[in-house]
């Protein structure tokens, strides 16, 4: 035995589970051994090269310890690999998309140059592809590996005739009705966002902010939060491919979670800009103002309630059918 | 894809499961990885060191091979011997090894229906 056998033994060794290793030990060390002693019959070949030959015949230790370790050798195997790359075909086109043009919008509407815009939205879809693969790809490879062994196995045992897709038929939602709650959503943050930050309203060449600016502490970015959850909500909703009782349900709660703490606000004149307010108070006699106010406020309530009734009246339909 | 190629690929998908049954079948006499190794390879089994070996040790554990060190050599060496278990499933497999060698040569003279 040699530096060289040492050294091949000690890379077998530090790549299986610690648990093996002192069993391991001699069996390699003998397999190595025997290897080189039936070329040391060969006249041919000095010690050191029957060593070396005796080795590369043995191979990459890595690949030796892999085998032994019983630990597959890729990343994502048959059982997971056609699921890894559905997921991904089907949320890469809807996603990055949608932020990329998230991205644009608020660039554009807080005032920024179109090139620098398109830059910035396309290098964010980059990052959230880059992002997606990576994410997906790991969690899968880590259910390749620490996933139910039965479900590992390759066999597509869990698979039953229940699991198959429904076929498409009226009750299957278009991307238009997707497309049209994402576009709202979009509007609604882009819409705070331009208000706020490149705000166009200007009296007596003042610019003022149309909302709080002490809303940025929390309501702000709630609002716009909510808008986010939205715009997840409906791409849910479209892989779902319908209405459920459960869609029904998350949509009226997260139409509440916009409209209600919109109402309290604008209800205790919490929701303008109060600079705002004082100049078209000093300018007018300001009774307008509450009367504006209630308006939006019953808008905004019908809107959401029609569309939570909608999500109920379609869930209902879906489940007729 | 050459013809090679393809080859090569049959081959490769022929002989995966044959190694198991000819390990199972020469081990009724103990043997040590490195011999059986060589004697696979005088047969005509293509097979590598790397896989044969861990290959040896998934038997052990699944109990149709058992192993003993052998200490009364010059140098210690791991001596692998087919279990009853193992007998049990070489006889098996050397049963459906006889039936697909009869229906491929059925089918090699002509589907008899």
């Amino acid at each position: 035995m040699t530096a060289l056998t040492d050294r091949y033994v000690w890379a077998v060794l530090r790549a299986v589970p610690a648990s093996q290793r002192a069993d391991l030990e001699p069996e390699v060390r003998a397999l190595v051994a025997d290897a080189i002693d039936a070329r040391n019959g060969d006249p041919a070949l000095s010690g050191e090269a029957a060593e070396r030959a005796a080795l590369t015949e043995l191979g990459d230790p890595a690949v030796l310890a892999a085998r032994y370790a019983d630990s597959p050798q890729y990343l994502i195997g048959p059982r997971w690999f056609a699921e890894w790359r559905r997921l991904l075909t089907m949320l890469l086109p809807i996603v990055v998309p949608i932020v990329s043009i998230v991205v644009l919008a608020a660039n554009l509407l807080s005032g920024a140059a179109v090139g620098a815009a398109l830059i910035s939205a396309l290098g964010t879809g980059i990052t959230v592809t880059i992002q997606m693969l990576f994410w997906f790809t790991l969690v899968f490879a880590l259910l390749e590996r620490f996933g139910d062994q039965e479900l590992s196995t390759g066999t597509p045992a869990a698979w039953t005739v229940d699991a198959l897709p429904e076929l498409p038929d009226d009750g299957r939602l278009g991307i238009f009705e997707v497309a049209s709650t994402v576009i709202a959503n979009v509007l609604v943050i882009g819409g705070i966002l331009w208000v706020q930050l490149q705000p166009p309203i200007v009296l007596d060449g003042q610019a003022f902010a149309l909302f709080d600016p002490a809303l940025w502490s929390f309501w702000l970015p709630y609002f716009v939060a909510v808008s986010v959850l939205e715009i997840a909500f409906a791409i849910a909703l479209y892989m779902r491919g319908r209405w459920t009782m459960t869609f029904a349900i998350g949509n009226a709660l997260l139409g509440a979670a916009f409209a209600v703490p919109a109402v309290w606000l604008l209800q205790n004149d919490l929701l303008f800009n109060p600079a705002l307010v004082a100049k078209v108070t000093a300018a007018t006699d300001g009774t307008w103002l509450g009367v504006t106010g209630v308006i939006i406020g019953v808008s905004v309530v019908a809107i959401v309630a029609w569309d939570a009734i909608d999500g109920f009246r379609k869930a209902i339909a879906a489940s007729r059918r | 894809m050459d013809l090679t190629e393809l080859l090569a690929g049959g081959r490769q998908e022929l002989r995966r499961g044959t190694v198991v049954l000819a390990c199972l079948l020469l081990l009724r006499r103990p043997g040590y990885g490195y011999a059986l190794l060589d004697r696979l390879r005088d047969l005509g089994f293509a097979v590598d060191a790397n896989t044969l070996y861990p290959l040896l040790r998934r038997l052990e554990s699944q109990g149709v091979l058992s192993s003993e060190w052998n200490t009364e050599e010059s140098r210690p060496r791991k001596f692998y011997r087919t279990s009853p278990d193992g007998d049990r499933l070489a006889a098996e497999l050397l049963d459906d090894w006889k039936r697909l060698d009869t229906s491929i040569r059925a089918l090699d003279q002509g589907d008899p229906e």
